[in-house]
């Protein structure tokens, strides 16, 4: 059995979390929420996150911040920001420390979902490209 | 408006009435100076006449004094016996002609009985007695007498000069006739001006000699001619005699029994005083108005200097204004297009968890689900209208990094104008192009400057609705900075103008066609953020955009972009 992607949605807006919680999984994901970037750091410490998806403007610790912590506690899961007032100097930083892609609000549940899926897509390859070369590491390591 | 043109008529009447107060300053002291020339000239004048008076005094008197002195010496050296002879009384007489440059008329010798003993003349006088004439009994008295002017035997006015040699019975006189022409020339040799005479009038009030102004010889003067009263000295006034002033010196002579009187009119006296009066009115008045008009031109050049400096001023405020005006809202618009923006976000999700819900078996049996399906997507439509507004809030406040590369402008324009020829050819929308060739590629950002002309056009084809004329243009207009010489030079920039033949813009509008969400166009077709972008765009890009509109005739939109790449100048940048 396949297990879903796991998503974690992070944005200080209950409504937004709660609704597109619902979206994502009625969209067969395994979604979690977090109201703030410390919120979200402490949950990517408990569980590995296939996708988070990532707003920048947020009272206490903002997006970017959350984002070089979820890196640092979780380099494999990808990152998508979200934001109100999307410039090229915070897309770039964004960018820098990792992110998979930035979106501008408003968005569609659809352009979100592509984002997701290309970020599911990515990671899974990236899974699969690890898991293939430990296979390929343990094998080359069994005594002859 | 008012208040400025009395703020400009004072300021003008200021610096006229300064400029020429300090003008005229230097005038009025030499008007000080030329007062001062006047009244040491009068005096210098009078004194002129006073001096020729006391001179010519001293001229006659030493005249009739070597006369007597010579007549004197006659008497001492020849005897009476000897002058009785008319041989030698002639030879006597053509010495004293010669020694006298012919002063004397005739010359007599005269007995103590009054007996004329020898005479030696033009009148036949010989053998005339003068017991009985008054200056003979006068000579006997005093030994030496010159008379006054009188007729005698002749019956001509003469002066004679007689000198008496001897006592009682053996006395004698020696008698001679001054000249009266050589008497006449000594009187009136004085020459002052034009009017300038000199006249000699007897204690009695008879010409001693002929004058305009006195009179014929041995005519009485007229006492309001001449004032006989004695007095000492010289005796100065100016007065009025027959309508004109006159200037008079007189003295008493000849024993104070003969007043020399010099006297000449005013206007002749001060005759260069009074054409120096009038050149030098002449000169101040050119003065004082060549002064009031300077003061007129530079106050006016200085005024129309202030009142354009006040005009660029008022504009560069206009300007300053308008960008902070438009940089404030920018800012305001970006806080609000940020606000705005999440709760859309949850309106879209809900627009999208709600579609999904729709897909739902149990809902679909609802019979207005229909009705409830289309009115998700209304909302889903109308977020997605707030979605480009706040977009563009945000575009407008973002600050973009140019790309700058070299522009060639008129293949940009012929590339906007060929996407939109088509759709504005059906709306019976024609496009004239008319395009400066050779010129300079222009450094700026290509797809920023396209966004400007591309809004202009849209505008343009707005106002026109259906049928009219669009008109594109390019220039280049060369830079004011001296090496600005070959096309493309720093300083130079190229003019886009977009016009159209629409409806133009309302006065009441004119001020408010760069705010951001201004717009006339109908609710839904315009978020009245088009000018307000371009004009921050070409800010950016350091150039300037402008417009002029009439309306009904069209309105035309002027872009001026530096040839060389400037960034923007000042806070104007939102």
């Amino acid at each position: 059995m396949i297990l879903p992607p796991r998503v974690l949605i992070v944005d200080d807006e209950e409504r937004f979390r709660i609704t597109l919680s619902k979206l994502l999984a009625e969209r067969d994901l395994d979604v979690h929420h977090a109201g703030s970037g410390m919120e979200a750091v402490q949950e990517v410490q408990h569980r590995l996150y296939d996708v988070i998806i990532l707003d920048v403007k947020m009272p206490g610790m903002d997006g970017i911040e959350a984002l070089r912590e979820v890196k640092r506690v979780s380099p494999g899961t990808e990152v998508i920001l979200l934001s109100g007032h999307a410039t090229v100097e915070s897309a770039i930083e964004g960018m820098r420390l990792g992110a998979y892609d930035y979106v501008t609000k408003p968005c569609e549940i659809d352009v979100l979902m592509e984002k997701i899926n290309g970020a599911v897509e990515v990671k899974s390859a990236r899974d699969e490209r690890l898991r293939q070369a430990e296979i390929r590491s343990l094998v080359d390591r069994r005594p002859t | 408006m008012t208040t400025a043109n009395d703020k400009y008529w004072k300021l003008r009447r200021f610096a006229v009435i300064s400029v020429s107060l300090a003008a005229l300053v230097p005038l009025t002291l030499f008007w000080g100076v030329y007062y001062e020339y006047r009244l040491s000239t009068i005096e210098k004048i009078n004194s002129v006449i006073t001096l020729t008076v006391m001179n010519h005094k001293e001229f006659i008197d030493r005249f009739l004094q070597e006369t007597i002195t010579a007549m004197k010496l006659v008497t001492n050296l020849e005897s009476r016996d000897d002058l009785k002879q008319t041989e030698n009384l002639q030879r006597i007489f053509n010495t004293l002609q010669k020694e006298f440059d012919h002063a004397f008329e005739d010359l007599g010798v005269i007995d103590s009985q009054g007996d004329h003993l020898a005479y030696v003349g033009p009148y036949d006088l010989a053998g005339k007695n003068y017991k009985e004439a008054p200056w003979f009994t006068q000579t006997m008295a005093d030994a030496v007498y010159v008379s006054d002017v009188f007729m005698g035997f002749r019956g001509v006015p003469h002066c004679i000069v007689a000198v008496r040699r001897g006592e009682g019975r053996e006395a004698w006189i020696l008698r001679a006739t001054i000249n009266a022409a050589k008497f006449a020339y000594v009187v009136e040799s004085v020459r002052l001006g034009r009017t300038g005479q000199a006249f000699i009038v007897s204690k009695n009030g008879i010409c001693q000699t002929h004058s305009r102004i006195c009179g014929k010889i041995m005519e009485r003067a007229s006492p309001d001619v001449v004032e006989l009263a004695p007095f000492e000295g010289v005796r100065y006034r100016k007065t009025e005699k027959a309508g004109r002033e006159v200037l008079v010196a007189k003295t008493w002579m000849n024993e104070n029994r003969w007043l020399l009187v010099v006297q000449q009119d005013a206007d002749d006296a001060y005759g260069e005083l009074g054409t120096v009066w009038h050149r030098t009115l002449v000169v101040f008045l050119l003065g004082v108005l060549s002064v009031i008009g300077v003061a007129f031109v530079i106050a006016g050049r200085l005024v129309r200097r202030i009142e354009k400096g006040d005009e660029e001023r008022s504009l560069l405020d206009d300007q300053l204004i308008q960008s902070q005006k438009l940089a404030s809202i920018g800012e305001l618009a970006a806080g609000i297009a940020h606000e705005v923006n999440n709760p859309l976000q949850i309106i879209l999700m809900e627009v999208g968890w709600m579609k999904d819900l729709m897909k739902r078996e149990s809902l679909k049996e609802v019979k207005e689900v229909s009705e409830l399906a289309e009115s998700i997507r209304e909302i889903g439509i109308q977020t997605g209208r707030c979605r480009d507004i706040t977009s563009k809030l945000l575009s407008f406040s973002r600050k973009m990094e140019s790309v700058v590369k070299g522009v060639d402008i008129n293949k940009l324009l012929e590339d906007i104008i060929s996407i939109r020829e088509h759709e504005a050819y059906l709306e019976n929308i024609t496009f004239t192009r008319d395009y400066e060739a050779n010129l300079p590629l222009v450094h700026s950002d290509p797809s920023l400057l396209r966004q400007v002309v591309f809004n202009l056009i849209n505008n343009a084809i707005d106002a026109i609705a259906k049928g009219g004329e669009i008109t594109v243009r390019s220039r280049l207009k060369s830079g004011t900075a001296a090496s600005s010489t070959a096309p493309g030079s720093p300083g130079d920039s190229v003019l886009i103008t977009v016009a159209d033949t629409g409806c133009g813009i309302a006065e009441e509008n004119l001020s408010k066609v760069f705010v951001p969400f201004f717009t006339t166009k109908p609710v839904g077709k315009g978020t009245g953020l088009g000018l307000s972008i371009c004009h921050g765009i070409i800010q950016r890009l350091g150039g300037a955009i402008s417009f002029e509109s009439q309306v009904g005739k069209g309105t035309t939109f002027i872009v001026e972009v530096p040839v060389e790449h400037k960034r923007a100048q000042g806070g104007a940048e939102p």
